[in-house]
């Protein structure tokens, strides 16, 4: 009897342990053909559904499939960086892209390839760039706004009422999600240009740290969280706000008179290059249906004659007055910004011991409030 | 991924390494020399053994070992700097306190429940048994946002725990609640109830029968679920992300803050986070299962 309690256990060993092996080497073989890998951040997922489908309706999209991953910025870009398959992608932010093109996975003149693959030139210079605001290698444009709950009770105008008392803010973290960087640094250059120093615009940024009552990991689970009743002050990307409104949630968006352009980048990785679907629909996204798509989804199109026809639908956010880019904050754009705001090392300038020049946000985190344990 | 790594895999693998030692002795039915019984026998435990291992090196071992190379990356130095910075110190005193709490009220709960569950016949009981194990298979991301619609804000209950110690305390309890009851259980079920009546007959107040016949026999057991469910809490991420409110050092649990160490590119420290988390689960695991095997020699 007990041995073949044993037989049946060595059968079993060799059983658990020879599908182990086999699912470790069947697994990674699903390389389907006419598929592409697109790989972006969290609130650009619903737009992507919405792309795919019309991209498979044209000739060049008959029969290509998708594989899609869409989650907090940093988190998508690090499982990319660690072997996650992509052929496009659309992160929040710049330094995203960065980081790939260091890993060797996206190449280093990605902001050239809407020129060189897709044919287009979205980027305009002079007097039009303060019209239109583009810049190479960016696929949409939006704006960081304030989202509020329906009759808007508190009576929220712009970033100076969102520190006043009872206002509590959800915004991401900025440790995972792109979109919370955006949006502190949208409220920082909002104080900036109201006439503010860098110094009283980091202690801005300390009182709205302090009024935040939840960071969610991504831009959506913050919407998700406002969703559920929590906080009354939502920051967010124009077009998710707009997206919330149209699917009838109780919510109103107040565009503050100045504001932060939000400039989310594409690239085609190195397999992207070599996938002709990778590369068609890369085309197609920088196309006027493309962007069309883009924009009714509440997206600022980078394409110049779409976003004359569509700036109507955006008449209601009576455009900010006043929109700063990532570059008017720093002279080196997200590459010294990042650092500056974000990085995990924080320095003091000689004079100053208590409003650091690196690390900004990572050193304000700190005093912003009480731990709850 | 990481952090429920050491408590979910030792459950499975403890009990194949028993059974191999259970049957790699005894007579076998059909006949055969006794030497060539005895060869068989030998080889395939042995390849029994082997295959365990390389089984076990697989998926945990290996991993373990990265983890530990991972967080030494960089040196001693950058290890306990990662491991003592304030966010992490805040996030680690958090999720300790929460975890020990956690494990606390469910070795009480857990108890009540596994008695109720051994003791008293009603109706639904069996559904009630099967029901249990059900947090072990609901995704905690979804635990974790039906606690916030119950408990949050626009609680039907006016009850808002979020952003709360107690609103991680619920969740960890929610998700280890299987660990007390499941360890107590079959304790009980074994207990034939014998001494505890003829205690009571003798006129032994039903405290003081548990006290000295219930709680002794049970107390290994208990010991020993109890700490895989700290272990167990120590690491979870799904359901308390939510709940927590996730801000840093304020309400930000160690797995989410190694969550998002990850997520900025700083694996090796993050698995120096990790690490700490690991050791401290480790050593309540051992010391729970010491205690516990001498309260159980010390019984006899």
């Amino acid at each position: 009897m007990k041995s073949y309690t044993r037989n049946w256990f060595n059968l079993l060993a060799i059983g658990v342990t020879g599908a182990i092996s086999c699912t470790a080497f069947v697994l990674p073989a699903n390389a389907a053909t006419n598929n592409v890998n697109v790989v972006g951040y969290s609130i650009v997922g619903p737009a992507y559904k919405a792309l795919e489908a019309a991209f498979q309706a044209t000739p060049a999209g008959q029969g290509v499939t998708f594989t899609n991953s869409f989650g907090a910025s940093d988190t998508e870009t690090s499982n990319v960086a660690n072997g996650q398959a992509a052929d496009i992608v659309n992160l929040s932010y710049e330094p995203n892209v960065s980081t790939l093109v260091s890993d060797n996975l996206v190449p280093s003149n990605w902001k050239s390839q809407e020129k060189s693959i897709a044919g287009v030139n979205t980027s305009l210079t002079g007097k039009k760039q303060q019209t239109t605001y583009n810049a190479p290698g960016i696929v949409t444009n939006s704006t960081v706004v304030i989202v509020v709950r329906k009759g808007n009770s508190l009576g929220i105008r712009g970033w100076k009422d969102i520190i006043r008392p009872g206002a509590e803010i959800i915004t991401p973290n900025p440790a995972t999600s792109g979109s919370a960087k955006w949006n502190l640094l949208a409220g920082y250059s909002g104080w900036l240009t109201q006439k503010h120093t860098p110094v009283q615009a980091q202690n801005y940024l300390k009182s709205l740290l302090s009024h935040t009552i939840a960071q969610p990991t991504s831009g959506s689970s913050s919407l998700a969280t406002f969703l559920t009743g929590e906080g009354n002050v939502l920051l967010a990307y124009e077009d998710d706000a707009q997206a919330a409104v149209a699917a009838g949630d109780p919510v109103q968006i107040i565009v503050p008179a100045q504001t932060l352009l939000i400039q989310n980048p594409i690239a085609l990785t190195n397999t992207g290059i070599s996938n002709p679907d990778a590369t068609s629909f890369y085309k197609f996204l920088f196309s006027g249906t493309g962007q069309g798509v883009f924009a009714k989804l509440g997206y600022r199109s980078v394409l110049t004659s779409v976003w004359k026809q569509t700036k109507g639908d955006f008449a209601s956010f009576t455009a900010p007055t006043k929109l700063l880019t990532i570059a008017n904050l720093n002279k080196n754009g997200w590459s010294g910004a990042d650092p500056e705001f974000f990085g995990s090392t924080v320095t003091f300038p000689k004079n100053d011991s208590s409003h650091p020049n690196a690390g900004i946000v990572t050193y304000l985190e700190q005093f912003a409030g009480q731990s709850i344990g | 991924m990481l952090e429920s790594l050491p408590t979910w895999s030792s459950l499975p693998v403890n009990l194949l390494a028993n059974h191999s030692v259970a049957t790699a002795e005894g007579p076998s039915l059909r006949w055969r020399s006794p030497r060539a019984v005895r060869t068989v026998e030998k080889s395939s435990a042995a390849a029994a053994k082997g295959l365990v291992l390389f089984y076990i090196s697989l998926i945990v071992l290996i991993p373990l070992a990265a983890l530990l190379t991972n967080a030494f990356n960089h040196g001693v130095g950058s290890f306990w700097n990662a491991a003592t910075s304030t966010e992490s110190l805040d996030a680690l005193r958090l999720t300790v306190t929460c975890s020990l709490l956690a494990a606390a009220f469910n070795a009480l709960a857990g108890t009540a429940t596994a008695f109720v569950l051994v003791r008293d016949r009603f109706w639904g009981k069996s559904a009630l048994n099967a029901i249990i194990d059900l947090p072990f298979a609901l995704p905690t991301v979804v635990a974790g946002v039906t606690f916030y619609t119950l408990y949050g804000p626009h609680s039907p209950f006016h009850v808002n725990i979020t952003g709360s110690w107690i609103g991680i305390t619920v969740a960890i309890m929610f998700v280890t609640l299987p660990f007390s009851v499941r360890a107590v259980q079959p304790v009980l079920e074994s207990l034939s109830g014998d001494a505890e009546a003829a205690a009571s007959t003798l006129g032994a107040s039903s405290f003081y029968v548990f006290r000295t016949i219930t709680l002794p026999a049970i107390l290994p057991a208990l010991l020993t679920g109890t700490g895989l469910a700290f272990a167990r809490a120590l690491g979870e991420y799904g359901s308390v992300v939510f709940i927590s409110n996730n801000l840093p050092y304020r309400s930000e649990v160690g797995s989410s803050y190694i969550y998002s160490l990850v997520s900025s590119g700083q694996v090796s420290s993050a698995a120096s986070v990790a690490l700490i988390l690991l050791t401290g689960a480790l050593l309540v695991l051992v010391a729970s299962n010491v205690i516990a095997r001498r309260l159980a020699r010390r019984r006899g």
